[in-house]
């Protein structure tokens, strides 16, 4: 087949924004509000998004907690992200977190309370105050009210619509973005302004995950191919507590232990225990001050040294034992968790009579495109925000701090976005041409008659992720899975195939472009990871086991040369010498 | 954990773009006794049926995207148990795409079409929205309904008469009870059906997300008997001011 005979669809917009999350849809909220035409490519189902799969709480700066303040929010922010975070990112996101609160609010949705005018603030892993908003609806309740405000405002959203590349000009221009319609099997160039990527993370690079299955890192990916700058991409968030089983649900997040504790609601209560098969409590080995209430990086770590010190079950996890104390308030606040551990766990379980097993499971990506803080990548026309994005949490993320980031960044890469769209004109038709290129190199799979599917390459790639570039790593494992990848793109990918020739919604076709992108980004992920020879937030080495502050108080960007994944180290991002940087 | 229970399940097959009949195939899954219905899948998908579409992205109730019919009756895969002989197909009344996968634009253009987004008499004035902590928390308990559709596929009413379907109704429902919403959302429900329901509660029984739209409907109808009730819950404002 040569290229003159692939049919690509063309559609012209100002504003393509990759993503249905909260990050994605807040961008068109925003950029629709300044009057351009935006349409929204949801890979799956409109719904089928991380933000939907999250607790949904929010820490923000409400005003109603007299011992807390901006200042403190920052500061926990950066002992969260052991220093790393880019400082004028980090401020953004602790003075405009409750303006998205209160969008989202005007919305619809409905922050629990204490008394009409009285927001019921929690703690979170990490944060040293109650400050963390919540609604029984969690994530479904966020996404749903976004939803129906996104589509009241005239948005075009097109459903399984994979975005596939960035496309350019022959002058290097960015002319829109080449898409994959996997309903249709149709190929689809939107010419466009402007693109914002918020694809979110790429949890699924890992066996064991919190995420939705879409979620394959293909925004990160996508732009990395096109140019764009990744920084912090190293640190991978693992939530410390997760089901262990049965199969279906193994993975899937448990949040933290304060909730499981008094710790949930007095900053200085005790959390849920967790104990090893010895019936020892671990974590007064590693973190003994902050005990199960510390972050997030510390608490998985630990988790999983004791799985691979041998003092864990035999499914391969630990016991978290609550206090039965807590039980009422849980379930009152927690009801779609206490479903769950009901659903999997049983009855005990549920009223918090007895322990269950918890592990540690990929959940947030911390680092992703280098973006400033509206939302620019380092490549012109390309915009990123959420989990997509990097730098708001340096080395390891707070609980609760996912949902403020994605609304904060998400409509400031709208605004963005939207002012500049109609400044840029690459040329269109040898943006087609460039698109019709790139197309036809992705339909090799459907024409092939031998080779393997993709499913047997997923499987390997999740493996050697979580054994080599996990929650423990090394220099001769990070080594080991650089020459692995290398085989992965040289030899494996170009042969792989779908039994079926349909067009329409084959799985398979979709997962051969998801696997290079997942090669692509945990290529970078595991140059960075070598690259920084300390120990640093959720970025274990085991042969640089202590903080290096002297040599690695410093961000990490990388960048695709001639190639090659090439890891740059670069000085801390610090706050603006002068005025405040919220619009 | 011995898990001896092999699945045979029979998976219905369409591809309304190909002009070939729609068909079953039969497969056998082992060690079936903890899996749910979306592990039988995909485990069919991956050793023994790579064409077969399907969808899911959560695994956990939460994105409402895997909705299918087993043995007849709609249920989510993620969170249905498998059992040892299973039909599954998809959901009905909705249009195909391919396989177990249906088309929802008419779904989500009903969403459109009511308007969901708070109808406020004034802007948010940038502090919290006074709303008393209970009626808060029963309007959130509606807000978590996930758009799943396997109320609409159950409800008897959708079938035979002009109604949307309970799910479109909860939503009404929610925004009735939002202080800030001033839409007619009474109007709304009775213009897309709502007096057109049975009251059999198969919506309630069947709603993964543990919701009612059964109660949502009756809501709307006490206040078509009753009076309107805006802004209160039933026993606050029983005498229908």
């Amino acid at each position: 087949m040569t290229a003159a005979h692939i049919e690509i669809d063309q559609v012209t917009t100002d504003v393509l924004i990759a993503g249905t999350g909260g990050a994605g849809m807040r961008a068109a909220i925003e950029a629709r509000r300044a009057g351009v035409d935006v349409t929204v490519l949801a890979k799956g189902p409109v719904r089928a998004t991380h933000t939907r799969m999250s607790g949904g709480r929010f820490n923000a700066m409400s005003g109603q907690n007299p011992t807390d303040n901006h200042d403190i929010f920052f500061e926990d922010t950066l002992r969260g992200g052991s220093q790393l975070n880019n400082r004028r990112l980090a401020r953004i996101l602790v003075e405009e977190a409750m303006d998205r609160a209160y969008d989202l609010e005007s919305w619809g949705l409905v922050w629990e309370r204490k008394e009409s005018d009285r927001y019921l603030l929690a703690g979170s892993g990490g944060g040293t105050q109650l400050r963390m908003l919540g609604s029984f609806d969690e994530g479904i309740g966020i996404t749903e009210v976004m939803l129906h405000v996104m589509r009241g405002m005239g948005t075009h959203v097109a459903e399984n619509h994979m975005l596939v590349d960035i496309v350019f000009d022959d002058a290097g221009a960015v002319t829109g973005a080449l898409a994959l319609d996997v309903r249709a099997g149709r190929w689809k160039f939107f010419q466009a302004g402007a693109v914002i990527v918020a694809t979110g993370g790429t949890s699924q690079l890992y066996e064991t995950n919190s995420g939705p299955a879409l979620n394959t890192g293909d925004g990160i990916a996508l732009a990395y191919r096109a140019g764009a700058e990744l920084v912090d991409i190293e640190f991978m968030q693992f939530i410390p507590i997760s089901f262990v089983f049965p199969p279906s649900i193994r993975g899937y997040t448990l949040t933290e232990p304060p909730f499981y504790g008094t710790r949930h609601l007095d900053i200085n209560g005790e959390p849920g225990h967790l104990l090893n098969t010895n019936g020892e409590r671990f974590i007064l080995r590693h973190d003994p001050v902050r005990r199960e209430g510390g972050t997030r990086d510390v608490l998985a770590r630990a988790i999983m040294l004791e799985i691979l010190e041998g003092r864990g079950t035999p499914e391969g996890g630990v016991w978290l034992k609550p206090d039965p104390a807590v039980a009422p308030h849980f379930q009152r606040e927690r009801p779609l968790y206490t479903k769950r551990i009901l659903e999997n766990y049983g009855e005990r379980a549920a009223r918090f009579e007895e322990a269950f097993q918890v592990m540690p499971s990929a959940l947030y990506t911390t680092g992703g495109i280098r973006i400033d803080p509206w939302g620019h990548t380092t490549v012109p026309g390309l915009y990123a925000a959420g989990e997509a994005a990097g730098g708001v949490h340096g080395a390891n993320r707070l609980g609760a701090s996912s949902m403020p980031d994605i609304q904060v960044f998400g409509r400031r890469a709208g605004l963005t976005a939207a002012a500049e769209c109609r400044e840029r004109h690459g040329d269109a038709g040898q943006g087609l041409r460039w698109a019709r290129s790139r197309a036809e190199a992705l339909e090799g799979p459907l024409t092939r008659d031998s080779g393997g599917g993709p499913a047997e390459l997923k499987r390997r790639l999740q493996n050697l992720t979580t054994t080599e570039v996990g929650l423990v790593r090394s220099a001769a494992g990070l080594q080991g899975a650089r020459e692995t990848l290398e085989r992965y793109r040289a030899e494996e990918l170009p042969k792989l195939r779908t039994h079926g020739s349909t067009r329409v919604l084959n799985r398979e076709w979709m997962e051969t472009i998801e696997l290079e992108n997942m090669i692509d980004v945990l290529g970078a992920m595991t140059a960075a990871a070598l690259a920084r020879t300390e120990t640093r937030g959720a970025h274990y080495r085991q042969d640089f086991p202590d903080r290096d502050d002297d040599e690695w108080l410093a961000n990490l960007y990388v960048r695709r040369v001639a190639g090659a994944d090439k890891a740059e180290k670069r000085p801390l991002v610090q706050l603006a010498a002068s005025a405040s940087e919220v619009v | 954990m011995a898990d001896t229970m092999t699945a045979h399940v029979r998976i219905f097959r369409s591809d309304p773009s190909s002009g070939e009949p729609d068909r079953y195939d039969e497969f056998e899954v082992t060690g079936a006794a903890t899996m749910r219905v979306l592990d039988v899948l995909r485990s069919v998908y991956e050793h023994d049926c790579h064409d077969l579409a399907f969808q899911y992205a959560c695994r956990i109730g939460r994105c409402g995207t895997c909705g299918v019919q087993v043995n007849g009756k709609p249920v989510l895969a993620c969170q249905e148990r498998a059992i040892a002989e299973m039909t599954v197909e998809p959901l009905s009344p909705f249009p195909v795409v391919r396989d177990l996968v249906i088309d929802r634009t008419e779904v989500e253009e009903h969403y459109v079409e009511l308007d969901l987004a708070p109808q406020r008499s004034a802007p948010h004035a940038g502090v919290i929205d006074p709303v008393e902590p209970e009626r808060g928390r029963a309007i959130s308990i509606l807000g978590s309904c996930i758009g799943c559709m396997i109320c609409v596929s159950a409800c008897p009413a959708v079938q035979d008469r002009p109604f949307d379907g309970p799910a479109f109704m909860l939503q009404l429902r929610r925004l009735a009870d939002l202080p800030a919403d001033q839409g007619p959302r009474l109007e709304q429900a009775i213009e897309h059906g709502m007096l057109e329901c049975f009251g059999c509660d198969a919506c309630t029984q069947l709603c993964p997300a543990d919701l009612s739209p059964a109660d949502a409907i009756r809501g709307f109808r006490s206040e078509v008997l009753l009076g309107r009730r805006r802004g209160g819950r039933r026993k606050e404002n029983s005498n229908g001011n």
